[in-house]
């Protein structure tokens, strides 16, 4: 999973995943939409998508066609679900931390 | 189309009042212990609830909507339009917390409705890049 977000935290990586959202695009195609990027660099970003699970690839015969792989990806609402899981456990940490002080006294003090 | 709309609830025990557990939702620096480098709020319907994370990471832009002291608190949640940030727009989510008293302990839900329920779209960017962070920060 950690490859999948680290590969769309790039914003030519996103704008590639918008562009064969829809449709399957040869390599050239979309290295065209890209013209102040050099091929290498659109290929490199090809294959980091690639690896991730997130671009489908097959050949025909000497082009590369990719499409997008969505399922390649976790649904919003996952990721959401594990920022609140995430961010309330420190919530909890950090309120817990502030009353055990007087907790452990309050304790102390029953018979 | 419209899209399902998606909702994330969640529920925690803490071992604190909820007096104590409302302040890390309304005062800057108890929020800035949990969530954020910098939070700049104003906990009244109406205010601005604005956590910035520091550095290269996303700054969440809310409203509270609603404030019942100690047991409902909402607002909205979204991102601020920024390089690289996600695309969730601020006003377009909205999260209710409701605070239970449990013989002292506080029992927490968060709902977070109206996500996008799509995948693969722009909204999701936000949180490919907010979770590894997230990650980082819960194992560090």
């Amino acid at each position: 999973m950690d490859e999948a977000l680290r590969a769309v935290a790039d914003p030519t990586r996103r704008a590639i995943l918008r562009l064969v959202r829809n449709d399957e695009r040869a390599a050239g195609d979309i290295a065209e939409e890209f013209p102040s990027m050099s091929r290498p660099a659109v290929s490199q970003h090809l294959r980091v998508l690639t690896d991730a699970g997130l671009l489908e690839v097959r050949r025909d015969g000497n082009r590369r066609l990719y499409r997008s792989r969505p399922e390649g990806l976790r649904d919003a609402v996952a990721f959401i679900d594990e920022m609140w899981s995430d961010h309330l456990s420190r919530l909890k940490h950090a309120a817990e931390r502030e009353e055990w002080p007087a907790r452990t006294r309050a304790r102390r003090r029953k018979p | 189309m419209t899209e399902p709309e998606g909702v994330v609830e969640q529920t925690v025990r803490i071992e604190a009042s909820p007096q104590t557990v409302w302040r890390y939702w309304t005062d800057p620096e108890r929020l800035c212990a949990w969530w954020g480098a910098v939070a700049e709020v104003d906990p009244q319907p109406g205010g601005v609830c604005r956590i910035d994370m520091g550095e290269d990471r996303p700054v969440m832009l809310g409203e509270y909507v609603e404030l019942e002291p100690f047991e409902r608190l909402v607002f909205t949640f979204g991102w601020e339009e920024a390089a690289g940030a996600p695309s969730i727009a601020p006003g377009s989510t909205r999260v209710e917390i409701t605070l239970t008293d449990d013989e002292g302990d506080t029992v927490l839900t968060v709902r977070h409705s109206g996500l996008p329920a799509a995948v693969a779209d722009d909204h999701r960017s936000g949180w490919d890049e907010h979770l590894p962070l997230l990650v980082a920060a819960v194992a560090s």
